[in-house]
């Protein structure tokens, strides 16, 4: 019996779950399961280990998740160099990089709550929700081992996601005994890591303060509290007053389930926002007659471009400036990756849209990764329309619209003489299909001397090898999601055919990162 | 009698560069939109009112088009396609009762969510085109021929007369998807030739760019592809691969621009040619609405047919399988 040929690439670090042009989520979920399954039952190890490289917190959340739900039995080829617990130190130190929302949407992953295709996981594992003494250790960890401003701010930001958390990682009999005051139980699962949480631990429950416990350290919380007070009041001016330095979100969430008569523009005005939230509310605020004030220089290239589209979009020009100067600013700060000097085939065709649930990601992460690439020397649009930045200037866009004439954009390319040619394409040619190779084997063929490196922003669940749809035989397409992992994936696929080098660089990184 | 084409006389519409994927070869058309219809997105799908009996609303203010042989698949619900094409007067709900039931043991009534919308296969389409057949208002009309057009394909269940065993098919609806995929809609693309091979198997024009890149889908996935794909299946279907233009060492590279270029455009000659021999054997009035001046005709040729809708005597909408 011929042993299935196992297929994998960089795309096992790349997924989220949004969805394609052609194919929805679930379709492309299942690739990627495919492969995570693959990997880990190929070399443990290695799998977990390679979680360490740049990826999305989806995919990190489903590493740890399987990880978690499948026990080290101890039996497993572990290298002498490394510890028996660096999947806990690896799977801890994944979440501390995550920012703190996505952190605990991987952690709810654990609790069932989180990740619409864990179905999938279900199918394979016999466990959706995982609950073993490491998954607890780790989820309270995350919760509690921080100093108390954090624990606070935590608490306030995200009380609905840790009451589910605690639940998850207690059980309800352990909760009830600790919110009634068994203390042995709470030192145990909690005080180990923050003596002076009860506090916390209440307000997240709903459950009065006993007399002798204070919110001492919570100034958020008792805030909070008091905010909360003055919505069941009705307290109008109270809680305008109180709602100042509290999180947008909390503080509308209050006002909407208690209906208090105060207009969004004073949320937005008065509350907090962290830098990316006023950047994605920005047009929300606007349309309730409040300028938030956006820092666009500290936002990265992916979200200006998001917002600089949008902008031209729907014709909203009077930042679009300051976006720009944002955006070379940002071009400049990247570290860009030096392959020489590129030629660049970019497709603008229809389906570099995306999907509905991610509109322009395939678009936006090509021109993002433009700006990673040091020595430009060319750029070959192909397909697309021009759209008006100003009436003024004249200025032209380009728009993912129509179908792609690639093999022409490959014959500009080559006219150029330069050596590299990039390709960032989702592989449809919606032409005569093959032409693009037959257009590449004519150039060859013809002594033209180029490397062609063909980036798809694009999974695909169809692809007949890996993740991606490829446009030439003997080209691996490399999925590239986010334009932060474009030198994630060029090692990656440089290295992945060997093993040993591969485990041997994740090791010295592990190292590096974590320690022994 | 007439060729196709000068029967239907749409002015302006351009053929663009072919697309093709297997056998499948598409010749886009472009062209300005045609005549004064209702925005698809304004016309909605409600409900089965009864077996064979399929509701469709118009919001908006002008007449709306239902395109031919419209399919609707949803969950515990029998599924229905059209037996032509329909008319949905502005601001009005209409119900057209000759429609098809087309999943025959299967109980409930379609509701407007979570419904997947699909066109008939060619074969299928082929046999409303009998007026009869058509005008019957007898919701189980087509049950023999969707088991004719089952039989012998390796899907999991062809017992019935149920459409959705071809299309629930694991590998068949993912096939489906990259049949669709390798067709994307061009700019100002209002419709579509399309060949199996050489073959000239259906014409699509739709009323705007618009009702292409809402319908595009629905032709080329479920009726088109799902045709092509049954006739691989059953071995019935010679492959075909259109041989590219060859290149010399010598030829610059500005010369295989334009060696690809013209090798394009005579393709595109060549099976534009083919329809245009396409003869019409017979053309009827099927429904006219004189206050609205609108009129649906089916039009017959040697192998097939379909509907054409002309509004104050000008054509808006075509639908053809050849």
């Amino acid at each position: 019996m011929v042993k299935k040929q196992m297929k994998i690439d960089s795309g096992i670090l790349q997924f989220a779950p949004k969805g394609a042009f052609y194919e929805d989520a679930s379709e492309q979920f299942k690739a990627i399961f495919n492969m995570w399954t693959d990997l880990f039952q190929y070399d443990r190890t290695l799998f977990c280990l390679m979680s360490l490289l740049n990826g999305t917190g989806f995919s990190k959340g489903s590493i740890s998740h399987m990880l978690l739900s499948n026990p080290q039995t101890g039996k497993e080829l572990i290298p002498k160099t490394l510890a028996f617990d660096y999947e806990t130190k690896i799977i801890k130190y994944n979440l501390r990089k995550e920012k703190t929302p996505r952190a605990l949407k991987n952690l709810l992953m654990l609790a069932g709550k989180e990740g619409t295709h864990s179905n999938l996981i279900d199918t394979v594992n016999g466990k959706k929700r995982v609950n073993n003494s490491r998954t607890k250790k780790i989820i309270l960890d995350y919760i509690f081992n921080r100093g108390h401003k954090d624990l606070d701010n935590l608490a306030v930001n995200y009380k609905g996601k840790l009451k589910k958390l605690i639940r998850h990682a207690l059980g309800n009999v352990d909760l009830h005994k600790i919110l009634n005051g068994d203390t042995k139980l709470f030192n145990k699962w909690i005080g180990r890591y923050y003596a002076n949480a009860m506090p916390v631990l209440l307000y997240l429950f709903d459950k009065e303060l006993e007399k002798n416990v204070v919110y001492a350290h919570y100034k958020k919380i008792s805030q909070v509290q008091l905010l909360k007070k003055a919505a069941i009041d009705g307290d109008v001016n109270n809680f305008r007053k109180l709602m100042k330095g509290i999180p947008i979100l909390t503080a509308m969430g209050l006002r909407n389930c208690y209906k208090v008569p105060i207009e969004k523009s004073e949320l937005y005005t008065d509350t907090t926002m962290s830098s990316r939230q006023k950047l994605t509310s920005e047009s929300a605020a606007k349309r309730t007659g409040v300028e938030v004030e956006v820092d666009y220089k500290n936002q990265n290239i992916y979200d200006l471009w998001k917002v600089f589209f949008h902008k031209i979009t729907i014709k909203d020009l009077e930042k679009i400036d300051e976006i720009f100067e944002a955006l070379e600013f940002q071009g400049k700060k990247i570290n860009k990756i030096d392959l020489g000097d590129v030629a660049v085939i970019l497709d603008c065709s229809s389906s570099m849209k995306g999907s509905d649930k991610r509109p322009l990601h395939p678009f936006l992460t090509a021109i993002s990764i433009l700006s990673s690439i040091d020595n430009i020397k060319e750029i070959i649009p192909v397909g697309g329309k021009g759209i008006v930045r100003t009436l003024e200037d004249g200025s032209n866009y380009l728009y993912p619209e129509g179908s792609t004439k690639l093999w022409k954009g490959l014959i500009k390319a080559a006219a150029t003489g330069i050596k590299n040619i990039i390709v960032i394409s989702d592989g449809y040619e919606n032409n005569i299909k093959g032409m693009f190779e037959h257009v590449y084997k004519i150039l060859k063929r013809k002594g033209h001397e180029f490397e062609l490196i063909h980036i798809n922003p694009v999974f695909s669940a169809d692809a007949k090898t890996g993740t991606t749809r490829k446009l030439t035989e003997d080209t691996i397409a490399l999925p590239v999601t986010d334009y932060k992992y474009l030198e994630t994936e060029l090692l990656f696929n440089r290295l992945i055919e060997n093993r040993d080098v591969v485990e041997q660089l994740l090791l010295n990184k592990y190292r590096k990162l974590i320690g022994g | 009698m007439a060729s196709i084409f000068d029967l239907v006389s749409f002015k302006d519409i351009q053929a663009e560069e072919i697309q093709n994927d297997d056998e499948m070869i598409v010749i886009p058309l472009v062209g300005p939109a045609l005549g004064d219809i209702e925005k698809p997105s304004n016309l909605v799908f409600e409900k089965t009112t009864g077996y064979g009996k399929m509701q469709f609303k118009n919001i908006g203010d002008k007449l709306a088009i239902v395109p031919s042989n419209l399919m609707i698949r949803g969950t515990g619900a029998q599924d229905h396609a059209m037996s032509g094409s329909g008319i949905v007067v502005e601001k009005t709900t209409h119900v057209f009762d000759n429609a098809c039931c087309i999943e025959q043991s299967q109980s409930g009534y379609l509701k407007s969510q979570n419904n997947i919308e699909d066109v008939l296969p060619i074969s299928l389409r082929r046999s409303l085109l009998s007026l009869s057949l058509r005008n019957h208002k007898s919701y189980d009309k087509l049950w023999p021929d969707i088991s004719d057009w089952l039989k012998g394909l390796d899907i999991k269940k062809t017992s019935s007369a149920h459409l959705n065993y071809f299309y629930n098919d694991k590998n068949i609806k993912e096939e489906l998807e990259q049949f669709a995929a390798a067709f994307e809609p061009v700019q100002d693309q209002i419709g579509a030739i399309i060949f199996f091979g050489k073959d000239p198997v259906g014409i699509e024009i739709m009323s705007s760019p618009e009702h292409w890149n809402t319908y595009w889908k629905h032709l080329i996935r479920g009726c088109y592809g799902a045709e092509l794909l049954r006739l691989k299946m059953l071995n019935v279907l010679q492959p075909s691969t259109l041989k590219l233009p060859r290149v010399t060492k010598d030829n610059t590279l500005e010369d295989i621009t334009q060696k690809i270029e013209s090798f394009s455009k005579k393709l595109i000659q060549e099976m534009v040619d083919i329809v245009k021999n396409i003869q019409v054997t017979n053309d009827i009035r099927i429904s006219i609405d004189n206050r609205k001046k609108v009129e649906i005709r089916l039009i017959t040729t040697k192998t097939g047919g379909g509907d054409i809708i002309l509004q104050e005597s000008k054509p808006v909408y075509m639908s053809l399988v050849l």
